[in-house]
């Protein structure tokens, strides 16, 4: 029984019952809804395979190659991209906030160029990255670098910012030179901002990944899709979205962790 | 004041690497004049089946559109289950399910079902906005200080006034947090979705741009791309501070 | 040679306004080596930004400020600061902060090890070497930071209202035990505070400062009350009730008192 609260749902406390009741209920309303139009055939099974179906195909596509490879092919082949693309994000893109944090000169140069072209949306560099790195694995690649690299940036200048000048003096009375103070106060400093910023890019790589593989690619499960729906294999399309949604979450499992690792050992601070 | 003398240094690079100097192959990065060039040709005699205006407009009341939508659907449901424990029990496990699917990732689904028309556009565009629009209202709700709340339930207001008078307006900030992210969003998903299949609009334009190794057009394309998503941010930018007007500056 | 001469300091700052704004008048001040002066005053005083240029993280707009003879150009581990907010690094333990200095320094591994190991003793800070500071309680924190200052066998040691931001009770435990450790460990120190008890219960010399702008007002010598009534001996309690300690808490209030008022009075 949730307890009558007037102060909203802050103070409401719903019983584990209920709330476990509600979200089964949940889950059911959206498989049975998905269920029942399809074998009521409202939808022509082309156009909305049941559940069932889709899990039959994803078990065949484990087994049997569609467009070129197995499924797990193609899933590693996404995941090797993305990686990819992330890690040069990543490397390039913290280094060059943190540097921008704390060197105001470059903060000057660097941040009009990367506002003029901040809000070129990153599927809008598909022609141009295939143009000057191809198809196979550097378009691709320039794709989810362009999507992920923004919030590494930011999320670094925004941390090399937040750390506290006292530290940093304090560190200098107790005779740190400029490397030590870098690696041992403003580094560290900046890491909960960084790991946040990394939630958000890995979100976004991942995204644009799926992106360029639907435009440009040999292998993937963006590719897998796109020939899932040449064909009119709707089932393979939605086989594809379980696959990205599966890794997708795993990403941001992973890197939740991470974030929360860090708040447990720094505290709130 | 550096800023100024960035932009022209690199703007003149770019002259000099690929006229001046010719260092760079014209096909791979056109040189300042061939951009002007294929700017004059798409704004007269059109480019693409169009000229830059309708390829523009076209895009532009999409994601109007999907936005319009996305919001008027996701908001009043993200406050929904941020004010009923219930609903959020209920309603959350359907949003753990399609969360992680990135929007992008529905675009071919959106062909089969409603082919390469505006259709699936708004529809892939609306699913972008969506989720955010949920997540943040709810988050918003969820923030709101309950002895705000409380101070409004002893000077006698009821539940609808609640509402109205301090939870809404108490979650405004964190809604259009969401609504700036999600704008920028819909703009990825739309070019991404005109890119796979369109008959008009700006992805359209850099979609055929690429097949006919065309780069001048390539980057007209990318900057008009650029130019109405930092141009709808700054409407929506416009709207937030007029309707957050009681904010201490930010 | 550890002492450290103000010479004719001013500190003036831009404000963002434009125009100028005289932090700190000329000021002339001698702290003799082991010598311990807390200076007093309102906010605004400039008392902070003294310690701040005596440190090295400020400097004067003209004069100077000499250590041991030497011009202060910047901060550095022979003069220690502890800050008022503790400024301890969160990702650190109570060892690792304990030991930055230490290790900047370049100290051997067994040596820097014996020495925060006897500091940590010493601040009663067993148990807790491996805690991050978010885990302790801001009393700890601030022995954390005292144990940091005074591990590097400092010259100087500067303290920005270090008690500031503890409650009542650990503060007057806090004022105890660096009295015995001041003792204990003579150093040079600067002790900036607002609490007139505290500057009189710990200092050889309370230097009085007034503002607008920032200047010392008035010089008083503590020893001869502390060595008379031999406050050594007793416990802070009894110390802050000897009519000798009260008469001069009155003394310095009506100093402050008086500058304060100085303008609105009719």
């Amino acid at each position: 029984m949730a307890n009558r609260n007037f102060l909203g749902p802050s103070g409401v406390v719903l019983g584990k019952g209920e709330f476990w009741a509600l979200t089964l209920a949940g889950f059911s309303l959206f498989f049975g809804t998905w269920a029942l139009v399809a074998w009521a055939g409202w939808l022509p099974a082309n156009l909305l395979p049941s559940p069932l179906a889709v899990w039959d195909t994803l078990v065949r596509l484990w087994q049997q190659p569609f467009a070129g490879h197995v499924y797990a092919d193609h899933l590693l082949a996404s995941i090797q991209r993305f990686l990819m693309g992330w890690a040069l994000a990543v490397g390039i893109g913290i280094p060059l906030g943190l540097l921008m944090g704390w060197y105001r000169i470059l903060d000057e140069i660097v941040t009009p160029l990367f506002d003029s072209i901040r809000f070129v949306a990153p599927l809008a560099w598909v022609p141009l990255a295939a143009l000057w790195f191809g198809t196979g694995i550097g378009g691709p690649l320039l794709i989810i670098f362009v999507g992920s690299f923004a919030p590494c940036v930011i999320s670094a200048y925004r941390g090399a910012r937040l750390v506290e000048p006292r530290l940093v003096e304090a560190a200098q009375t107790m005779g740190a030179s400029g490397r030590q103070v870098m690696q041992h106060v403003l580094v560290p400093g900046a890491m909960p901002s960084i790991i946040s910023g990394l939630r958000v890019s890995a979100g976004l790589g991942w995204q644009s990944l799926v992106g360029s593989e639907l435009i440009v690619v040999g292998a993937g499960l963006g590719y897998l899709m796109v020939q899932g729906q040449g064909n009119l294999a709707t089932n393979i399309v939605i086989a594809g979205m379980i696959g990205i949604g599966i890794v997708g979450f795993a990403i941001d499992v992973v890197l939740r962790g991470i974030e929360a690792w860090f708040k447990r050992r720094w505290g709130q601070a | 004041m550096v800023g100024v003398a960035t932009v022209a240094s690199a703007l003149a690079l770019w002259w000099l690497a690929t006229s001046g100097l010719r260092l760079l192959n014209p096909l791979r990065l056109p040189a300042p004049h061939e951009v002007w060039t294929a700017l004059r040709q798409i704004m007269g005699s059109g480019y693409a089946g169009a000229t830059l205006w309708e390829h523009a407009l076209h895009s532009l009341g999409l994601v109007a559109r999907g936005f319009l939508v996305a919001v008027v659907t996701g908001v009043p449901l993200g406050l929904l289950m941020g004010w009923s424990r219930r609903a959020e029990a209920l309603i959350n496990p359907i949003f753990l399910l399609l969360r992680p699917i990135p929007a992008l990732a529905w675009i071919p689904l959106a062909i089969v079902w409603f082919g390469l028309g505006d259709t699936g556009k708004v529809f892939v565009i609306w699913l972008t906005a969506f989720v955010p629009s949920v997540i943040n209202s709810f988050t918003g709700v969820r923030n709101v200080d309950t002895v705000l709340i409380a101070a409004a339930r002893t000077q006698g207001a009821s539940t609808a006034q609640v509402l109205r008078h301090v939870v809404i307006p108490g979650s405004m900030p964190m809604i259009f947090t969401g609504l700036r992210l999600s704008l920028q969003a819909s703009w990825t998903t739309l070019v991404a979705a005109e890119l796979v299949g369109a008959f008009f609009g700006l992805g359209r334009v850099l979609n055929i741009a690429g097949q006919d190794i065309f780069p001048g057009m390539i980057l007209v394309g990318m900057a008009a791309v650029a130019i109405c998503g930092a141009g709808s941010t700054w409407l929506l930018g416009r709207l937030e501070r007029r309707v957050l007007n009681w904010r201490a500056a930010v | 040679m550890s002492e450290i001469v103000f010479k004719a300091v001013t500190k003036t700052f831009r404000l963002p306004k434009g125009g100028d704004f005289l932090a700190i008048d000329t000021t002339d001040l001698r702290i003799e080596e082991k010598e311990f002066v807390a200076i007093v005053g309102p906010s605004g005083c400039g008392k902070t930004t003294l310690m701040r240029m005596a440190a090295g993280l400020e400097f004067p707009s003209t004069g100077t400020v000499e250590v041991g003879g030497k011009t202060v150009r910047g901060p550095g581990p022979e003069r220690a600061v502890v800050f008022q907010q503790f400024a301890l690094m969160p990702w650190k333990t109570v060892r690792e902060n304990i030991g930055f200095g230490l290790m900047c320094k370049g100290t051997p591994k067994a040596e820097a090890d014996a020495a925060i190991a006897r500091y940590v003793e010493l601040m009663g800070l067993a148990g807790h070497e491996d805690s991050f500071p978010h885990q302790l309680s801001g009393g700890m924190q601030q022995r954390v930071a005292i144990a940091r200052a005074y591990v590097m066998q400092p010259a100087a040691l500067l303290m920005d209202e270090p008690f500031g931001a503890l409650d009542a009770q650990t503060r007057i435990v806090m004022q105890e035990e660096l009295v015995r450790l001041a003792r204990r460990n003579p150093r040079t120190v600067i002790f900036i505070t607002h609490a007139v008890d505290e500057a009189i219960y710990l200092a050889d010399r309370v230097v009085v400062m007034g503002r607008k702008p920032g200047r010392i007002i008035e010089t008083i010598d503590i020893r001869p009350l502390r060595e008379e009534g031999g406050w050594e001996a007793m416990p802070i309690e009894e110390v802050m009730d000897q009519p000798a300690f009260t008469h001069m808490r009155s003394r310095i209030w009506k100093l402050l008192k008086a500058r304060e008022q100085e303008k609105p009075a009719a």
